[in-house]
């Protein structure tokens, strides 16, 4: 078996033995779900409902008119009480429909249809409707996504799952296999590719086996085992090593003829095109060393990550940091009321002990950040220069280019916080050059 | 669950750290450096073993009174002052007087890297700094030798033929010590020169750790070997005697004051193999190796800029594009 990878990036220790047995769970309804009308890439949608008005699951609440945005549904039957600005996970906050829910929930009246006799239109209207957003993080409008301007000879899945904890792309490869197989099949129908590839790192060998097992003889699509390496799952990463090509700096995969989704996302494609179902609930996976019972839970979008966790076991011991997402790339979270949005995979509960040193020192230079940065930059010259204000120089050693993986402050002897430096960068170099214009 | 009260952490991603610490690359580098030092003190006995001592307590008292005045916290236990020590004194032969040694590790600690912002920010090497001020700033030893002389402590004899340098025995035309026992021990010459065996062994544990690379300790023996047989001498010699491998190993590998871009690590390691030989053949043996990577160190930033690697996915500008789709094809190598 050729184990494929790409170049830099670091190994990390994945912790997924916390949850990677652990199959797709429920939990009951919370009391209210908060929906931000923002929480894709684009534009932010306005709301459709009021307070007062009754609304039923998979119910258009928001919608935008911007060629890139995601209608907003209601994930549950309930009464609206406010349409407000809510704390987001990402710190600020964002106007979200607040939703009573119903103690009786109804029946969901989905209308199954043969997917094999839809049209490509037809796919993307049903994708469109149902408010499909990457959901390995990104949360780029599907439909957007998979009508690119250029020709697309690769579809590829992503299963990689490169951060560490993260383990619901994983059960969700091994336990909706078909599902997963047929919203490949109609994304690849879509955006036209002659072949699809399931990327899929080696330390999921059960996933990888399920997968070969359902496409066996199909001459179109191949599964490609690769290296158990950190950021596989980065799309440029991704691209590198199942076919070799490099996306240029600025440019998108469909520029190199490739187009990448998600597992959770392809699963949600197929069932919007099969049931008419929106995007109303996704896997994500509870885990960390403080949390009592790891695993991977189905959760209603809007539902508060505090009722996630306390049906999830709650917390074990002491809690230093709950974050949202996975631990390199995810957000530190100050409040149990957080709701989980369409892009959430995971809730991490991390004990005091696992919490990291916030001093830093000097750069010394050792150039392990260099050895390591998946796009090629300088790490140590981006976070001095903008450590010292001097955004023009961060900017000329990558701080644009940077997609923020955290690997240069993983490695860094010093505990600098590069990220956090590109990202105060990046704010004032995108602001000279608005200035500029 | 919501009335408990949580004491969480907001900080920026990642939140995971490697184990990589600062000190924990200067014990490395320290241990790296112990089968030198053993050596040198099996031959020099206790003349090493105090200087070593003078040189390791003037770099911890010189760190901690600079940070002291300056107001900044102190930084000794990132391990780097004991290394400049140890570095310094590996750099002096053992009739070196204390003073000489002590006034030498201050000014390296304290002016070549303190004072320039301390550890991360100097421009240049804090133990070649510290060792050629000796030869820049010579009527301050000299006189600083006048006052001290009588408190010079008896240590045992010194055989002042067997431990003069082999350059200088080179340069004279003296008998030389066998090229074995320039590889494996001789007590010529200063601390750090008595073993070129032990000094590869410690440059292998610091790649097997990967603290260094192997592109400025390759380039700089390299270019020594070749420039020195361009010159006619034997470059054998040239490689196992005088500071060339202390130097390519633990002086022109120092993170601070090299270039970070692998192509950077070899112009800056020929560079410095180049102006070594020059030193040599032209000027005599008088630490030709730290002061050809003195003046390179002065050069880093600028090399740095001009060795930038290209990003992923960076196409030149006179790359071709697909007939079929029009777009750029990307790199694909």
């Amino acid at each position: 078996m050729t184990v494929k990878t790409f170049p830099r990036g670091v190994f990390l220790p994945h912790y997924k033995e916390f949850s990677e047995d652990k199959s797709i769970t429920t939990i009951p309804l919370p009391k209210e779900v908060v929906i931000p009308l923002h929480q894709h890439t684009g534009a932010p949608c306005r709301a459709l409902v009021q307070p007062g008005d009754e609304v039923k699951a998979g119910q258009r609440i928001g919608e935008s008119n911007a060629f890139v945005s995601a209608y907003v549904h209601a994930s549950v039957d309930g009464k609206v009480t406010a349409v407000e600005p809510r704390p987001y996970f990402t710190g600020t906050k964002v106007e979200s429909v607040v939703i009573e829910v119903n103690g009786e929930q109804s029946k969901p009246t989905w209308q199954e249809r043969d997917v094999s006799a839809l049209s490509i239109d037809q796919i993307k209207d049903a994708i469109k409707d149902a408010g499909i957003v990457g959901m390995g993080g990104a949360a780029f409008p599907t439909h957007v996504k998979l009508s690119p301007p250029t020709t697309i000879d690769a579809f590829i899945v992503n299963g990689c799952e490169c951060e560490p904890f993260l383990t619901c792309d994983h059960r969700l490869m091994v336990e909706m296999t078909d599902k997963l197989l047929e919203g490949a099949r109609l994304a690849q129908k879509v955006v036209g590719a002659p072949k699809i590839y399931f990327g899929v790192e080696t330390n999921k060998p059960d996933a990888i086996e399920a997968l070969k097992a359902k496409i066996a003889g199909a001459a179109d699509i191949e599964v490609v085992s690769l290296d158990v390496k950190y950021p596989q799952g980065s799309e440029k990463q991704l691209i590198k090593a199942v076919l070799n090509r490099e996306v240029p700096p600025g440019k998108l995969p469909l520029d190199v003829g490739v187009v990448v989704q998600n597992v959770s996302t392809c699963i949600a494609i197929y069932e919007a095109c099969r049931y008419g179902k929106p995007l109303i609930e996704r896997v994500l996976t509870v885990t960390g060393d403080g949390a009592a019972k790891p695993q991977n839970v189905l959760v209603k979008i809007g539902t508060p990550i505090g009722h996630v966790i306390e049906q999830c076991g709650g917390f074990k011991g002491e809690i230093g940091k709950i974050i949202m997402g996975g631990p390199m790339t995810g957000w530190a979270q100050s409040s149990l009321d957080i709701p989980v949005v369409k892009g959430t995979s995971g809730i991490l509960l991390f004990s005091p002990a696992m919490v990291v040193e916030t001093q830093h020192k000097a750069c010394v230079r050792c150039g392990k950040c260099v050895d390591h940065c998946p796009m090629n930059l300088y790490p140590n010259y981006i976070g001095t220069y903008a450590e010292t204000g001097r955004f023009a120089q961060a900017a000329e050693w990558g701080a644009m280019d940077c997609f923020e993986c955290g690997i240069c402050a993983y490695v860094c002897p010093s505990n600098r916080p590069i990220v956090q430096f590109v990202r105060q960068a990046k704010r004032q170099i995108a602001a000279a050059r608005a200035a500029k214009n | 669950m919501a009335d408990k009260k949580l004491s969480l952490t907001l900080s920026s991603s990642p939140h995971l750290r490697s184990s990589n610490t600062v000190s924990s690359a200067m014990r490395d580098v320290l241990i790296a450096l112990c089968p030198v030092t053993l050596v040198s003190i099996y031959f020099f006995k206790l003349h090493a073993v105090f200087l070593i001592l003078v040189c390791l307590a003037a770099a911890a008292i010189t760190e901690l009174v600079f940070r002291k005045v300056m107001n900044k916290p102190s930084s000794l236990n990132d391990g780097s002052a004991m290394v400049t020590g140890l570095l310094v004194a590996l750099c002096f032969g053992p009739a070196t007087a204390w003073w000489t040694a002590a006034l030498s590790t201050f000014i390296g600690v304290g002016i070549a890297k303190e004072l320039m912002g301390g550890l991360g920010w100097n421009r240049f090497n804090p133990a070649l700094f510290g060792r050629v001020s000796v030869i820049l700033l010579l009527p301050i030893f000299s006189y600083l030798s006048s006052i001290f002389a009588p408190l010079r402590p008896y240590l045992g004899e010194i055989d002042m033929v067997t431990q003069a340098t082999p350059l200088a025995l080179l340069k004279q035309g003296a008998a030389m010590p066998g090229l074995l026992n320039l590889f494996l021990a001789h007590p010529g010459g200063a601390l750090g020169e008595t073993s070129a065996l032990a000094l590869i062994l410690g440059g292998a544990y610091l790649l097997y750790k990967k603290h260094i690379t192997w592109e400025i300790p390759g380039s700089m023996i390299i270019a020594v070997f070749v420039v020195s047989l361009i010159f006619g001498q034997n470059p054998l010699y040239h490689v196992l005697a005088g500071g060339l491998l202390i130097g390519a190993f633990f002086m022109a590998t120092d993170w601070v004051t090299s270039p970070i871009t692998a192509k950077g690590k070899l112009i800056f390691g020929v560079a410095i193999g180049i102006l070594i030989v020059i030193f040599r053949v032209g000027l005599g043996p008088t630490e030709g190796t730290a002061f050809s990577i003195l003046i390179m160190n002065a050069f880093v930033p600028y090399i740095d800029r001009i060795t930038k690697r290209p990003k992923f996915g960076e196409v030149a500008a006179s790359q071709p594009t697909t007939a079929t789709t029009g777009r750029p094809v990307g790199k694909t190598s």
